[in-house]
Parts: structure tokens; sequence; C-alpha cells
């Protein structure tokens, strides 16, 4: 692609010099030719003249040299003809076919030779005449030189030109060498950017970026994935364990049964991590965005608390709610969905006797929900990642509860799909804060 | 053999260590990556099953903190995902094996038992000593042609003396890789064992160094 592209650069400019050049050299070879034929005439004209001036009238109405000046000057007259006035031939210098006499004064060119025709005031026409030869090898000559030095130019240009152009395409090179390496799996692959002013180096740097954006799309889709295998691996390696187990060999009624437990439990967690792994897909996805009809926003906080008292009672949680009626457009199963995350998280990471409040009230055009535990709070450096699916603040403390990390992960995407906002706030040992902002 | 199963799943833990019970390995099981490493210095396993995914310390912390005391205990890494770079960051950190879940038991248990070979400097798994050839994978013993029928803990005893190259094992050292934490026996039992394989095998294979413990010559 990129020698195509240099050698029809090079095309382009290699013709349009070579036009160029080529013009220039027929112009100086016509003005050359111009002035040859220019001085051709002029010696033409004056030996007319002089040859005019040496006839005498050798007779009534005619014309003739005087033959004593003839004979002493035969060697350096010039060829001419002469003719009477009356159209005989005189004299030529130079045997030939038969001619007419002119009919006009003037130079003109004849196959070989140039001729210039004068008529004396006797009516009398004096041709001289003077090969062409020379003044074409003069021409020729100035011809080979101005080609000469036109050719030198034309190769000038053309090898300086390949040499530029293929060093302001070498980025190109190193553009599709790295590309080809992204696209061969090396998503670490960048192009060295070292001029950036240059147009190249702008794309450069364009595609840097697209490929640092595509890269870290990958990662965090690689991540996701090994994270989901994660998941459904670790509960499918304790179910194929406890069935080879169990099947090794006979065993009493009551070992059957325990390793039934393990296997529902196993199930249970896969189930629970494929379900809130389909929600996600399909919020993602957006084309099943679900229901939009109008939800009163404390109704629905009143009914999820309802839901969640007894795991509140099991865990000594005590939950407050404070709610002003408000409205929401949306799906309220989703909603729903998105506020038990919250609020179990709010229950699961609390301490014996502590507290969950929930308010819910209306700020200009938004319906906020605030969700304030007395919890065990999150590490500053852990808060950015508590949205990210499969992210867990302590694994060990979540997994003990059965969490896989994929709550606050469904609730956000539950809130962006309703065009609202969801944030975290926590100290340490104190409690954390998650604010729900949906527009109503 | 004795082996340390790292596992912070507990029904997975649990079903584990059952599982490779039944495959005769005396098995502890740890459930955090600090515990596994204090047991693993302070416990001369003949192996480790360590699950990379652990709270607190991971794996990877575990095994790089393992090597670095210089234990050369083998380590097969389990893991969840089956990702290259993962299984080369394990074995370039010393472990010796790895196995991604879901696994079959008998396939773990065979990677154990040849860790624990290889461990030990034996390449093959038939071991033939003094006309008695141990067959460590079957579990099986012969003498001169004939099987003869072991308890799987004078199987266990026999072996770990077999693979001791004609040196003396204290029997504290036997008591080490024969049985786990929870076991409530002491090593006298195995004075018990070790006369019952001289009744099976003949007087004149294992030979008892006072004070020392039990070997069977090269």
């Amino acid at each position: 692609m990129r020698e195509s592209l240099r050698a029809r650069l090079l095309l382009w400019y290699g013709g349009i010099i070579t036009l160029v050049v080529a013009l220039f050299a027929g112009v100086a070879c016509y003005l050359g030719w111009r002035a040859e034929i220019a001085d051709l005439d002029r010696t033409l004209r004056s030996r007319a003249v002089a040859l005019a001036g040496a006839l005498a009238p050798a007779g009534a109405g005619t014309f003739d040299l005087a033959l004593p000046m003839r004979d002493e000057h035969a060697a350096v007259l010039p060829d001419h003809i002469l003719w009477t006035s009356r159209g005989e031939l005189i004299d030529r210098s130079s045997p030939g076919p038969d001619v007419q006499p002119p009919s006009v004064e003037g130079a003109r060119t004849r196959g070989d030779v140039r001729e210039y025709a004068l008529r004396t005031q006797s009516g009398a026409w004096v041709v001289t005449i003077l090969p062409l030869a020379d003044a074409r090898s003069e021409v020729w000559a100035l011809a080979a030189t101005v080609g000469g030095a036109g050719l030198a130019a034309i190769a000038l240009a053309v090898a300086g030109g390949w040499w530029w152009v293929g060093r302001a395409l070498a980025p190109v090179a190193r553009i599709s060498s790295t590309a080809r390496a992204m696209s061969e799996g090396d998503f670490a692959a960048r192009v060295p950017v070292d001029r950036v002013e240059t147009e190249l180096g702008q794309l450069a740097r364009a595609l840097n970026d697209a490929f640092d954006r595509l890269h870290a799309s990958l990662e965090r889709q690689r991540r996701f994935a090994a994270d989901a295998s994660h998941e459904l691996r670790t509960p499918l390696t304790t179910i194929s364990t406890e069935v080879q187990w169990a099947l090794g060999r006979e065993r009493p009624a009551a070992e059957y049964r325990g390793s039934l437990e393990i296997c529902g439990r196993g199930i249970e967690r896969m189930r629970a991590v494929v379900e809130r792994l389909l929600t996600l897909a399909r919020l993602d996805d957006g084309t099943q965005g679900g229901r939009t009809v109008p939800v009163r926003l404390d109704h629905l906080v009143a009914g999820v608390v309802a839901d969640l008292r007894p795991l509140a009672v099991s865990r000594d949680i005590a939950i407050h709610v404070e709610a002003e009626p408000v409205d929401v457009a949306g799906d309220p199963d989703q909603l729903a969905e998105a506020l038990t995350n919250v609020i179990v998280n709010g229950i699961q990471y609390n301490q014996p006797g502590g507290r969950v409040s929930i308010a819910v009230q209306r700020v200009g055009a938004t319906a906020r929900l605030v969700v304030e535990d007395t919890g065990l709070g999150i590490e500053a450096d852990h808060l950015a990642r508590v949205f990210e699916p499969f992210f867990r603040a302590d694994q060990a403390r979540s997994r003990d509860r059965g969490g896989a990390g994929l709550g606050l992960a469904v609730s956000r995407a539950v809130i962006v799909r309703h065009g609202g906002t969801i944030d975290c706030a926590s100290t340490a040992g104190q409690g954390t804060t998650v604010t729900v902002a949906l527009p109503c | 053999m004795r082996v340390l199963l790292v596992e912070d799943e507990p029904d997975l833990a649990d079903a584990l260590a059952r599982a490779l019970a039944d495959e005769h390995f005396a098995v502890d099981v740890s459930r955090d990556g600090s515990d596994a490493l204090f047991r693993a210095l302070e416990v001369p396993y003949d192996a480790i099953v360590l699950d990379v995914m652990l709270p607190g310390r991971d794996g990877w912390q575990v095994l790089q903190a393992i090597r670095a005391r210089g234990r050369r205990t083998p380590v097969l890494l389990l893991t969840a995902r089956d990702a290259v770079a993962d299984r080369v960051r394990g074995l370039d950190l010393g472990a010796d094996d790895y196995v991604t879940k879901p696994f079959a038991v008998p396939e773990l248990a065979a990677r154990l038992r040849a860790l624990g070979r290889r461990a030990a400097g034996h390449a093959s798994p038939e071991i033939t000593i003094g006309g008695v050839r141990v067959d460590l994978s079957g579990r099986r013993v012969f003498q001169n042609g004939t099987e003869v029928e072991l308890t799987a803990r004078e199987f266990a005893i026999l072996a770990l003396l077999a693979g001791a190259h004609g040196q003396v094992v204290s029997r504290s050292a036997i008591f080490d890789h024969l049985y786990n934490d929870e076991s409530e026996s002491f090593s006298n039992t195995i004075d018990v064992h070790v006369a019952s394989l001289r009744r099976k095998l003949g007087p004149g294979l294992i030979h008892t160094r006072r004070g020392l413990g039990y070997l069977i010559d090269a």
C-alpha cells in the first residue's frame, strides 16, 4: 500500500516535472531555430543585395554579371540563381533542375536549403541560397544540451522526491506494523510518536488513543470473563468433588444427605451468579429495557424494606425509613432489585445492633434516595471500584455471606438505565452512604 | 502422604478433604493464606494444594513466602482461571504443578502422588527393594511375585521406608507423614504397624535403629 502510494506520488510529480522541462526545452529549441533562420536570412539578403549591385546591363533589357568579375570571384560568389526581367535564366552557381523565377521577394525554405529572392530595380531576379544543414546541427546541439540538463534535473528531482516521500511516509510503516501487532493480539503495542506536529504524528496519536481505549475495554472484558468463570467454577468444583466422593463407595444415608446439601448450596450459588449475570447482560444490552410506568418511590422503598425485615432482624439491625411521596418513571421490578441490593449490603456489612437509615425526598426535579448504614465501611482505595462487577472489598467476608460481588453492579446498571446516578461515600469503621438520584 | 489443602471456600475445602482422605492422603485444611503459610513452615508436608484466590494473603504470596524461606515442599496450584499467564506466573513463582477447576479427584490425587514421588527422588511409580516390589500408584505390594495384603497404614509406612534410599526414618517423621492434625494416634502405634509389616514380609526387611527409627537397606 505504502509503496504504491509512494510510486503514485512520484509518478505524478515526475510526470509534471518532465512536462515542464520538455516544454521549456521545446521553447528554447524553437527560439534557437528562429534565431538561426533569421541569421541565415540576413546573410542571404546581404549577399543578394551585393549580387544585385554587381549586375550590369549586358544588353537592352538584359543583365548579366560582369564576366571579369565573375571569373575573378567565382570561388567567393555565393550560391545563386539569376533571371532576367523576362524570366530567362542568366546564371546559376551550380547545376540543378529547371526552376522558375520567384514571384515574390523574401526568404523561403526549399527542401534542404534556404533561399532569398530579390528583385532589382530593372526587374531582374536574384536568388541567393544557403544550406540549412548548419543551422539544423546548431539547433540539434542546443537541443542536446537543454535535453541533457533537463534529464539531469528530472533525475535529481525524482530521486530526491523518492527519498523525501519515503522519509515522510516512514511513520505509515510503523503505524501499520503496530496495527498488525495489535490485530495479532499484542494489545500493548503502540505507535512510536516522535514528531507530533505532522499530520501522521496526529494520526499516530489518535490511533494510540483508540488502541488505549480498545485495550482497556478488552482488559475489562477479560477480567469480567475470568471473574465470572471463577465465580461459577468454584461451586462447580465443589459439586463435582462432592459427587465423585459420594459415588466413590457405599456410604451411610446421612453422608449422602450431607453431600446433597453441599451440592444444593453450590447449585444455589451458581444460580444466583448466573441470574445476576443475565440481568446485567440484559441491562447492558439496552434492547430489553423493561417497562416505563409511574412508580411511587416511597411505596417501593416500603415494600423492599418489608421484604428485608426478617434478614435485618436475624442480624440485629434496625431499619429506619423517612420517605416523602415522590414519583419516578421506570420499571418497578428493576428499581426494587436495585434498592434491595443496596439495602442488603447495608444490613450485611454492618455490626450487630447497627442501623440502616433510608431517606427519600424530592430535590427540585430529582428524587433523592439515601441509604446510610452504621457498618464496617469501605477503604478509600476500594471506594471507586464498588460498582464494578465481581468487586468485593473483602473477599472472605462477603463469600461467607454468599455474595459474588454483582449486587451493586446490577444496581448501577438499573439506575443508569433510568437516567439516574448512584454514588457511594464511606468512612472505614463508621459506615457507608449510598446516594441514588433519579429524574422525576 | 500428608497434604496441606489451602482453600477458603468451606464447602469445597470440606468435600476435597474427604475425597483426598478416601485416596489415602492425610489432609490438613487451611482456610486463609496466613494460616497456610504458618503450617507450611511448621509441618513437613509431602505436598501442598494451594488455591490461588484466597482472602488476606493470596496463593501467589503464600507460594512466594514458602519458597523465600527455602522450603522445597511440592506445591500444586488450584486455579479457577485457565489464563496461560496465570499458569506461567504460578510455575515461575515456584509451583510444581497446577490443576484448573473443576477437576477430577483421581487426577488431582495422581498428580499429588507423582509430586511426592519426584520430591523423594523417584520418577518411577514402583520401588523394588530386597525382593519386595512396591507399586505406589496401584497401592499394591508383591514379594517374590506374590501379592501381600497390607492395610492402608502399613502400606504408607512401607512406601515411606522404601522411598528413603536406605536412610533411617524416625518415628516422628513417619507419624508426621501419615497422620493429619486431627488424628488422636500416638507414635507408638507406628511400632504396632511395623511389627505387623514384619509378620507379613518377613523379619529381615525392616531394621530398627534403636533411638533413631527404622530403615530398609537399599
